[in-house]
């Protein structure tokens, strides 16, 4: 690792006057489960290293069922994972966190570093996403709420200015008979993730009132499948339906070929994802309190 | 590079030492302080063989910072035993010749700890999950969680205390 | 069934403590005072002539205590191979051009680290890309980029073996169209053998290197000391004796002032048997500075840098009768060699001599060519060759069973070879338990019930493998010692190297079980070239046949002799005697006795001062000197053959081609086990590898470079990948083994791996005929016999 100078700080405010001073020149350090390895083999070499990991004002949890959840960015992926509150108000985010990397990285890690570091083939996002999420920026200059989707701009990219940090993630509360599912492919079970799709269904009077589908893996970011939302919107799922939601998603996606599989094979595997995860949500929508 | 004072306590002992800021924990565990027993087998934050136990939670010492642990308290497999008595999984792991090389040995027994720790009981499955951040190339997989099962269902087997 | 006390037990490992405390030293922990810490520039280019290197920004930089490049070590070449027929053609450092990328380019030992990495970076090399070829049959191709021109030993050099006692000099050797080794083996008349055959079948397998990935990464400390000219070194490896003699022959230290030191080592798999560049530079940094010097490999170096697996197309054509009996076949393999030639003139040879023992085909032809490519260096993993034709067989053997309307397991066991055979290379099978490896194995899987039964997406499948027990090579003996101690321990001196598979172990049960002694009564100096006496160590399968049996034997020894001596003691005959709890008894008259270390004060005493030291040795084969042709097969190699017959039942998830292993049953004949744990560990352990091979472990390359060099890309079976594995002895004891003991380590990897493609053609019918069977690909598969 290249020689930096270490910055520990203990307030948002002082993290954002460090950000706002060193600009470009300056990283900062949450959990670094992925941030580490960069700098270990000098693909980042910043002059300033921010650590951001002990700031408590960025550690919370709190929810209520106007506003539903707010998260702070340092929450780290274990907590996720193992969340009372979590599990009983957005089951599926306890859930995917079982397949995010490992137990030891998921101890340190963080939900907000995760996001930041923007991989397109991270677990998290596309549950986040079809639960509406949003998140909070500030700066020394104030602050700003944008939806999850339009945090991400390209592999490892996001909307997030130099001076800027991720504060906080909002999901709003889970509307009555909702569902959500979330399904990856690897091909070892813990394994680098080919593709993924998570789906939330909503039921009203035995028909779909509201479809969000994102998908991880087959895009340069995660993604939103709107045409195959459109499909299963207002109109009672059944397998048939299921099966062109399904195709939509497939024809949506716009995967890569890269060592760990070609284009078109992602595109099947969208299709077979979509489909586990719609009948997985809806079977969740059905068995949901009114 | 100007060197950091950081305090932290590794196995029961408390440490102040100046580091440059650029190391890891492992860095720091085994060039500052000599404990040679985590080892590393990667540079991508894959295999576990780092693995230790800070503040009562298994973490991959190579991809954390050093002066992350500043103020903590950290667990190596140097620290398991105490008084000469082998903890409990290490008795074990000795039973069901659970270990080959050994390389990974000691990464896995720090997080076979902290997961009994947590969840005294696990079912296979859960322990297999939670044990996914260790690999290893030796055994199968298949002694050494027998062997953790083995104090997960029996937990007096082998001393009163565990620690 | 012979009862013994402390053979055939899981008697608890003796590296147990060291290795669950963390105090098992292994080379990647040993520090030494005012040690320098040394790295690798590596080429970026896959083939491109060297115009220049400029190291002194390096050299100047505060902290580098040491830069070399390939002027240090020019015209020195070393290899796994340095025979009359191949010399050794791989450099220390790249001379005049680089062949492939990740070779080694410079070096720069400094006060740690970071500095070291610094360094590197300072270092300018001018290169000039030149035409590269990364495939073996397009190397082969007139026209195509030749890698190397002749390779001509230098004035006065002997090969390897001329220095170790062949009276046959070293010639030049022109690698025409890139081929740089060869191999044509054959018995019979294949032509006439297809004639009589009533069925031919020819199919053709591509397999993919794949890496050891051994938890400890390679690397070496070295330690010379200029004043007396002594290099102390601590490898990561399977056996120093290779080491040592390379080191002394590229650095002109004598042999003698060379030692290895005992280190415990982070698995190996074949990986890291042979000679490396890290070590000869490490040694050389050392010599140069004159301090400690420790050069550990970076994860994504040992995929570049060390060594895979060899990657093979195998060709095979085989004529059966309808009856199923093989008349004839017909093998051809390419083998992708990389930029210099590694094992694979050994490798192409292995490929038949591995399996010549499991069935009698009356007339074969086994013909091979190696081709230089501009990519890394292939050698021995697990096997050597076992597993890949053992895939491309078995597989064959299955479809051959199906076009015929045969049960393979009865095909299998109709063309099998019998107990007491000799091979076509004069080998004589003494133990042969593979008809009971597949009766057990089919048995307890309930293959025959299984098969093509188990419903959509799910199948079973039935491969065998057989494995060798040691050979010649350097220094073509393993020897003991054991002393007698004065509380009537003994002390057994052997050198094997301990990289998880056992032997610190298991060779103590032997000397225990023929002394009478309790395992913990064996205190243990192993590993250690100046403590020990010389041995080949664990990279040739002779670990436990080979080098364990001079344990054995040196036990014999020291009990003989003891006996004598108690035997004038009680005044009876030594016949009379026997051996228990560190005491003598008459055998008759259990009350008189004498202790141990009554003998030994006795001896001391009445025999000149005579210690009671045990000697014993051992030769992988004692008839032959030397080795077999590699070329022509001819000529016996081993002594004996361990065998194994593997079932895999598998789910394929047809919607995603995605192959789950549910069940592995292994049956193995391994002689005797000696430790049974260790045994089950070693079955299991090959298990989950060959679930690796079989279904996603691939190393990548794009235009030369390696594209998925760390754990992420190149994905390795994990805890949840596991299936439920059944291990079953089917052990054949051996006469020449240590209690009839074989091998263990080597041989079951093949068959599970062919069991598991067998299984997923049952589950599929989809005939893949390369590895892995990546999701993917039977994705594809599926696809295509659907439309």
């Amino acid at each position: 690792m290249r020689e930096f100078e270490y910055l520990r700080v203990n307030t948002v405010k002082e993290a954002c006057s460090l950000l706002s001073e060193h600009k470009e020149e300056a990283k900062i350090l949450a959990g670094g489960q992925s941030l580490l390895t960069l700098l270990k083999m000098n693909i980042l070499s910043p002059s300033y290293l921010i650590d951001i990991k002990f700031i408590p004002e960025l550690n919370y949890m709190d929810f209520d069922d106007k506003d539903g959840l707010r998260m702070g960015a340092l929450t780290n992926h274990r907590t996720v994972e193992k969340s009372p509150l979590l599990k009983e108000k957005f089951p599926v985010l306890p859930e995917t966190e079982l397949v995010v990397a490992s137990v030891q990285t998921r101890n340190w890690g963080t939900i907000g570093g995760t996001l930041v570091h923007a991989d397109p083939i991270g677990d998290m996002a596309p549950p986040l996403i079809v639960l509406d999420s949003r998140v909070k920026l500030v700066s020394s200059g104030g602050e700003r709420t944008i939806p999850l989707t339009e945090l991400f701009v390209d592999f490892f990219m996001t909307v997030i200015e130099e001076d800027e940090i991720l504060h906080e993630i909002q999901i709003p509360p889970l509307p009555p008979r909702t569902g959500v599912a979330y399904q990856k492919f690897s091909t070892i079970e813990a394994g680098i993730k080919i593709a993924g799709a998570a789906v939330l269904v909503k039921l009203e009077d035995g028909v779909c009132k509201d479809a969000k589908i994102a998908l991880s893996a087959v895009a340069s970011v995660p993604m939103r499948s709107i045409g195959a939302e459109g499909i299963l919107k207002g109109k009672p799922i059944n397998d048939k339906l299921i099966e062109q939601a399904a195709q939509m998603a497939s024809t949506e996606a716009d995967p890569v070929t890269d060592m760990h599989a070609t284009d078109e094979y992602r595109r099947e595997l969208v299709k077979v994802l979509v489909r586990r995860a719609t009948k997985m949500a809806l079977e969740r929508a059905k068995a949901a309190k009114s | 590079m100007e060197r950091k004072l950081i305090k932290v306590r590794v196995n029961g002992e408390p440490h102040e030492l100046w580091i440059k800021p650029n190391i890891t924990l492992v860095d720091l565990l085994r060039n500052e302080l000599g404990l040679t027993g985590t080892k590393i087998g990667c540079i991508s934050n894959s295999c576990g063989a780092c693995t230790v136990i800070m503040d009562g939670m298994a973490i991959k010492s190579c991809s954390i910072l050093a002066m992350q642990a500043d103020g903590k308290e950290v667990l190596t497999v140097e620290g398991l035993a105490q008084d000469g008595t082998l903890h409990p999984l290490q008795q074990s792991f000795i039973d069901h010749a659970a270990f080959q090389c050994g390389f990974c040995t000691p990464g896995k027994l720090m997080s076979a700890k902290a997961l009994l720790d947590e969840n005294s009981n696990p079912t296979e499955e859960e322990l297999r999950r939670d044990m996914e951040g260790n690999l290893c190339r030796c055994t199968g997989y298949v002694k050494y969680i027998e062997a953790i099962m083995d104090i997960a269902q029996h937990p007096g087997k082998y001393s009163a205390k565990e620690g | 069934m012979a009862e013994y006390r402390v053979i055939g037990k899981d008697l608890p490992r003796k590296d147990s403590i060291e290795k669950v405390t963390g105090k098992a030293l292994y080379s990647f922990d040993v520090s030494l005072p005012d040690m320098l810490y040394a790295k690798i520039l590596r080429s970026v280019y896959s083939h491109a002539r060297i115009v220049n290197i400029d190291t002194s920004e390096a050299e100047k930089l505060p902290g580098v205590k040491a830069v070399i490049t390939g002027k240090e070590t020019w015209g020195i070449r070393f290899g796994f191979v340095d025979t009359p027929r191949y010399p050794a053609d791989q450099p220390v450092m790249a001379e005049d051009k680089v062949c492939y990328i990740g070779e080694s380019v410079a070096a720069v030992a400094a006060i740690d680290e970071d500095t070291a990495n610094e360094a590197l970076d300072l270092i300018e090399i001018e290169y000039e890309p030149i035409p590269a070829v990364f495939d073996p049959e397009e190397a082969m191709n007139e026209g195509a980029p030749q890698i190397h021109g002749e390779q001509v030993p230098a004035p006065g050099r002997k090969c390897a073996w001329q220095d170790w006692g062949v009276a046959r000099a070293a010639r030049s050797f022109n690698p025409v169209n890139n081929i740089g080794a060869a191999v044509n083996i054959g018995y019979g008349d294949t032509e006439k053998g297809f004639a009589e055959a009533d069925y031919i079948r020819e199919d053709t397998f591509v397999i993919p290197r794949t890496n050891h990935t051994c938890m400890e990464p390679h690397g070496a400390v070295a330690n010379y000391n200029p004043f007396t000219g002594y290099l102390d070194i601590w490898l990561s490896h399977m056996g120093y004796e290779v080491k040592r003699y390379w080191i002394s022959k590229t650095l002109g230290i004598p042999i003698g002032k060379i030692r290895g030191h005992k280190v415990f080592v982070g698995g190996a798999f074949g990986g890291k048997a042979q000679a490396f560049d890290y070590e000869i530079i490490a040694a050389l940094l050392s010599r140069k500075t004159g301090r400690p010097v420790k050069l550990f490999l970076a994860r994504d170096e040992v995929f570049t840098s060390t060594n895979n697996s060899v990657a093979l197309k195998i060709n095979v054509k085989k004529g059966v009768k309808k009856d199923g009996t093989i008349m004839a076949q017909h093998v051809k393999l390419i083998g992708d060699m990389g930029a210099y030639r590694g094992s694979v003139p050994v490798c192409l040879f292995l490929c038949h001599s591995m399996r010549d023992a499991i069935y009698n085909i009356p007339n074969l032809t086994h013909e091979g060519v190696g081709a230089y490519t501009n990519k890394s260096t292939t050698m021995s993993k697990r096997g050597h060759g076992s597993q890949q034709m053992t895939t491309a067989i078995e597989a064959q053997m299955d479809w051959i069973a199906e076009d015929l309307g045969l049960d393979p397991a009865e095909f299998r066991l109709k063309n099998l070879r019998n107990k007491g055979d000799i091979l076509p290379n004069r080998d004589r099978l003494n133990s042969y338990g593979l008809p009971d490896c597949i009766k057990k194995v089919v048995e307890a899987s309930k293959w025959k019930e299984k098969r093509g039964q188990l419903g959509p997406g799910r199948g079973i499948g039935l491969a065998v493998s057989s494995m060798f027990n040691g050979s010649g090579y350097w220094p073509f003996t393993c020897a003991s010692i054991i002393k007698m101690n004065h509380d009537g321990t003994v002390t057994l001196y052997n050198a094997q190297v301990e990289f998880g598979q056992g032997p610190t172990t298991t060779m103590c049960q032997l000397v225990a079980e023929e002394l009478g002694l309790e395992v913990e009564d064996v205190n243990l100096v192993d590993g250690d070239s100046e403590l020990c006496p010389v041995d080949y160590n664990n990279w040739l399968s002779g670990g436990m046949f080979v080098s364990c049996k001079s344990a054995l034997r040196a036990a014999q020894d020291l009990k003989q002799q003891l006996l004598k001596v108690a035997a004038e003691m009680l005044e009876e005959d030594a016949e009379a005697l026997q051996v228990m709890g560190r005491r003598v008894y008459i055998k008759s008259d259990l009350q008189e006795v004498v202790t141990f270390d009554e003998i030994l004060r006795y001896s001391i005493q009445k025999h000149d001062g005579d210690p009671l030291i045990g000697k014993g040795f051992n030769k992988a084969v004692p008839e032959i000197e030397f080795y077999p042709s590699l070329s022509k097969g001819s000529g016996r190699w081993t002594d004996a053959y361990s065998f194994t017959a593997a079932v895999a039942e598998v789910s394929v998830d047809e919607e995603t081609g995605r192959t789950k292993v549910d069940h592995i049953w292994v049956a193995d004949d391994c002689g005797r086990e000696i430790n049974t744990a260790i045994c089950q560990g070693q079955l299991q352990g090959q298990s989950v590898m060959g679930i690796g091979d079989a279904l996603f472990e691939e190393v990548m390359f794009s235009e030369g470079r390696t594209v998925n060099a760390n754990f992420v890309d190149y994905e390795i079976p994990r805890a949840l990948d596991v299936s439920q594995i059944t291990t079953i002895d089917a052990s054949d004891p051996d006469p020449n083994g240590p209690f009839g003991a074989k091998e263990i380590g080597e041989c079951a990897r093949a068959a599970v791996i062919g069991s598991i493609v067998n299984a997923v053609y049952d589950a599929t019918k989809v005939n893949v005929k390369s590895l892995p069977l990546h999701p993917e690909k039977i994705f594809r598969g599926l696809r295509e016999k659907t439309n």
